[in-house]
């Protein structure tokens, strides 16, 4: 498979070991490094449970040209334990390297390890002794000897080492520094070879190195956020960590709540004072926020919430990926109202959308959903800073401060948004309401049909303006093509891959990006699928909740489906495989 | 200042005739017109059940929240709108029941708010079920054997938990409730009111006359309210068998504890000094975040 541009250069690292090793700390020191040498990175942690005391790895893959997503193959392993070995051992390519401890292990034991395997022991435990260190420095003994083997400047790492730990007692740096140099330099003794040159580039470019997290958190924060609110569940958490980060210094209100009930009514509650105000949380915590994602609805908030998903149901395998609830977010809540479901396929999308979202809520007074998955919230990509010029805030028919006159909260209007006059604007009784209501919230007159008919069309003309102001679909490849995908969110990384490597081949797929998925833009997806050769879907499910929609929302279908569901993302290579198969 | 009258709304009031819940709306809008708040300096936020439908008839600019979820949606709007005075009035089956872990929390959290607790030991609106503070062996239409649980105690849990300010009162009692309302909306911190607020159509039990011939006033018998041990000895007197006689179980309303010196959640939060929608006036500057994604 033409994976690799001839021309460029690209090393895949792996490092693996039990929890609690700091795996992924060092493998982000490695990306950080990377990145700064003018490489583009992008990483995948694993936090497998399939052995005792559990097994962690992260992947890295570094890359002279773009790239969209990770990859399976392993050049360089890092072995922490035996375990590392006989798990990846399938995965590593002709000529790779383990690096590992000879404490640890006695590689001549195993089997099935291939002959073009070169195996670089390291006595990492005794490095870290030698220098008078503490157990968690191997990590910086075994990146030391990372780049030792592929003959990469250690000053990348020792001037990350002195930066990263600049606050702390001046001997922590000198240890890790020690350590550093001593396992690059048994890995250079060692003399294995190493196909491929990575030298320092040169690079006018500036990067960031964001996970989705990150970048929905720093367009959060560009759009003004007041109020966040959450309860711990993976992989939504780190937002919550990042958000309690960057509170003072971006002033804005940070609750942990006592459960996700309590987060969802929370940020309704902070909409209603006029304040900006999102929670997150993946499919368990979302199921317990149902009921008030309803009120959001029928009282008019507007408040954004982060659906970041795992295999369910219920606790399911927590730190792993899936696709599963796209029809979860799409018909949450008893009753009908209008929502809007943004999904994300790349860490720009992420940012993007997320301030988008806050727009989008405010116009239309209605909750938004930005549905990730735990591929893209977890996982870091090297890739151009933001672009915060084109951020900006609309809040819609918002009225924060003076006087109002024979007002009404849910004034029936042609387009269904009613001005909205927060409290503490004088003149602005209202009663915003769980109950059916009239124009001024009044819960008792909303028993007569009229005003029920009346509330509801107006809230339901809302999805109307949703169609005008939603992004549409995200094209990628040729017009002309011999296959037609159609993905939503991060599936559109492995496809992108994929689309890079088959046109080097002369095989000509192209994408549509469903960015959009509710209101569903039937039009966009139909012309799509009507003109292309043939068509497939790629999703992250079992049940085909987006050929589903096609089926329903455009009476099509398509010719292929490539499903997974086993917690992995598509990998470019099983995208590749299947568009090779269904092409014949 | 608004004069108590021109706290109602044009809608008439749907409560049962005799309703212990007119008391409370009474006491509610005297306090606010004594206390000189206008319409636009307090918000109100209510929870589900017969206390709820309440949302219709006191003039304010609130929210009628959903069942067992009154508090978390007041916490978010005090915290991000300290320029308002917000109060919450719950039932007991709803705040006690549904929203027991609200209630817990937002105690502890010692939020600026004012929470009023419609107590009438039973559910109205749903016709007549065993609320979490119904009398023990009390039958009801879903206990017809009489309940099994003690009912919760929510001046006790409440100090437990390190309340602020925690008070009862009795609907019947207008004025009486009239002062523990302005104390509590003018503490500084969490105030929990509850009320007991006797059902005439499912309560055939806790009735005023019932009521009338057991309460006593705090303030009459000397209560010292910065003398915590003294009112959580005091909330475990409330219950009692069904059949004791006013003179064996006397039921305290007024003000079992205060203390204005804690320090509220409000004032050591970010983002809970100013009105939030401050934060969204032009996009913010985050340059600094992206040079640290290095």
């Amino acid at each position: 498979m033409a994976q690799r541009d001839p021309d460029a250069v690209e090393v895949r690292i792996k490092i693996g070991g039990p929890a609690g090793f700091g795996i992924k700390a060092a493998g982000q020191t490695l990306a950080r490094l990377f990145t700064r040498a003018g490489y583009e990175t992008f990483d995948l942690t694993e936090y497998p449970s399939l052995i005792k005391g559990g097994h962690n790895n992260y992947h890295l893959r570094i890359s002279s040209e773009e790239i969209f997503s990770h990859v399976e193959p392993v050049d360089v392993l890092v072995a922490l334990d035996r375990d590392t070995v006989t798990l990846h051992l399938d995965e590593l390519t002709e000529g790779a390297a383990i690096i590992f401890d000879p404490g640890d292990l006695d590689i001549g034991e195993l089997e099935d390890v291939p002959d073009t395997v070169c195996a670089i022991p390291v006595p990492l435990k005794e490095i870290v002794y030698a220098a008078g260190g503490i157990s968690i420095m191997r990590n910086t003994a075994a990146l030391g000897a990372v780049l030792g083997h592929i003959a990469f400047p250690l000053e990348y790492l020792t001037s990350s080492i002195e930066q990263q730990f600049a606050h702390k007692a001046p001997e922590i740096a000198e240890q890790n520094v020690a350590c550093a140099t001593a396992g690059y330099e048994y890995a250079r003794d060692h003399e294995c070879p190493f196909p491929y040159e990575l030298a320092p580039r040169e690079s006018d470019e500036e990067r960031i190195l964001v996970d989705g997290n990150e970048a929905v958190g720093a367009a959060a924060l560009a759009a003004g956020i007041g109020l966040y609110c959450a309860y711990p569940m993976t992989p939504a958490s780190s937002l919550l960590h990042f958000f309690a980060k960057n509170a003072e210094k971006y002033d804005l209100a940070v609750k942990h709540t006592e459960d996700e009930l309590a987060a969802m009514n929370m940020v309704v509650g902070g909409a209603f004072g006029g304040t900006r105000s999102m929670c997150a949380t993946s499919g368990g915590g979302f199921a317990l926020m149902v009921e008030a994602f309803g009120l959001a609805g029928v009282s008019e908030s507007a408040v954004v919430v982060g659906l970041f998903t795992r295999p369910g149901p219920a606790t399911g395998m927590p730190t792993w990926t899936e696709q599963s609830d796209l029809r979860f977010a799409i018909h949450a809540a008893q009753g009908e109202f209008p929502r809007v479901v943004l999904a994300p396929g790349d860490r720009e999308d992420a940012f993007n959308l997320t301030w988008q979202a806050f727009n989008i809520a405010d116009v239309l007074q209605t909750p938004v959903i930005i549905l990730g998955d735990t591929y893209l919230s977890d996982n870091r990509q090297s890739i151009p800073p933001f672009d915060t010029s084109h951020v900006e805030i609309d809040r819609g028919e918002i009225i924060t401060e003076g006087e109002v006159e024979d007002y009404a909260r849910h004034r029936v209007t042609n387009s269904g948004v009613s001005p909205r006059a927060i409290p503490g604007v004088r003149g602005a009784e209202q009663i915003v309401n769980s109950y059916e209501h009239d124009e001024h919230g009044y819960g008792a007159q909303g028993e007569i049909a009229e005003v029920r008919i009346a509330q509801n069309e107006k809230r339901m003309r809302k999805m109307d303006l949703a169609r005008m102001i939603t992004p549409s679909p995200a094209y990628y490849g040729p017009d002309a093509t011999d296959l037609s995908i159609l993905a939503f969110g991060s599936t559109k990384m492995p496809v992108r891959e994929a689309m890079k490597w088959l046109d080097r081949e002369g095989i000509l797929v192209n994408l549509m990006q469903v960015v959009t998925l509710w209101p569903f833009p039937a039009e966009e997806v139909s012309e799509f699928l009507g003109k292309a050769k043939r068509t497939a879907i790629i999703e992250g499910n079992f049940t085909g909740q987006l050929q589903g929609l096609v089926r329903q929302e455009c009476l099509m279908d398509v010719d292929h489906t490539l499903h997974r569901y086993d917690g992995r993302p598509f990998s470019p290579e099983q995208v590749c495989g299947f568009i090779k198969e269904v092409l014949g | 200042m608004p004069e108590v009258k021109e706290y109602t709304t044009p809608n008439k009031p749907t409560w049962c005739p005799g309703c212990g819940n007119f008391g409370m709306w009474e006491a509610l809008k005297r306090a606010l017109s004594q206390l000189e708040l206008d319409f636009h300096e307090y918000s109100m936020v209510w929870g589900i059940g017969c206390h709820g439908n309440g949302a219709d008839f006191l003039r304010t600019q609130g929210f009628h929240a959903l069942h067992g979820r009154a508090l978390p949606v007041a916490t978010a709007l005090s915290l991000t709108r300290p320029d308002l005075k917000v109060i919450i009035e719950m039932g007991d089956g709803d705040g006690y029941g549904l929203g027991m872990g609200h209630f817990v929390h937002s105690v502890r959290r010692n939020v600026d708010m004012t929470c009023i607790a419609h107590n009438n030991q039973i559910y109205g609106l749903t016709t007549g079920q065993a609320s979490p503070t119904t009398e023990h062996l009390m039958r009801t239409v879903s206990t017809p054997g009489g309940v099994l649980e003690e009912p919760v105690n929510p001046v006790g849990l409440a100090l437990a938990q390190g309340a602020t300010f925690v008070a009862r009162g009795f609907a019947g009692d207008i004025p009486h409730l009239t002062e523990l309302y302005k104390a509590a909306i003018q503490h500084k911190g969490f105030a929990l009111v509850d009320v007991f607020q006797p059902c005439v159509t499912w309560n055939k039990l806790n009735t005023f006359s019932w009521f009338r011939e057991r309460v006593y006033k705090l303030e009459d018998e000397g209560h010292d309210p910065s003398d915590r041990s003294a009112a959580f000895e005091l909330s475990l007197t409330t219950f009692h068998e069904m059949t004791c006689t006013p003179e064996e179980c006397r039921v305290p309303i007024g003000i079992f504890y205060r203390d204005d010196e804690v320090p509220t959640y409000n004032e050591d939060a970010t983002g809970a000094q100013e009105p939030g929608h401050r934060r969204a006036e032009k996009a913010r500057d985050i340059s600094d975040l992206m040079a640290s994604l290095g």
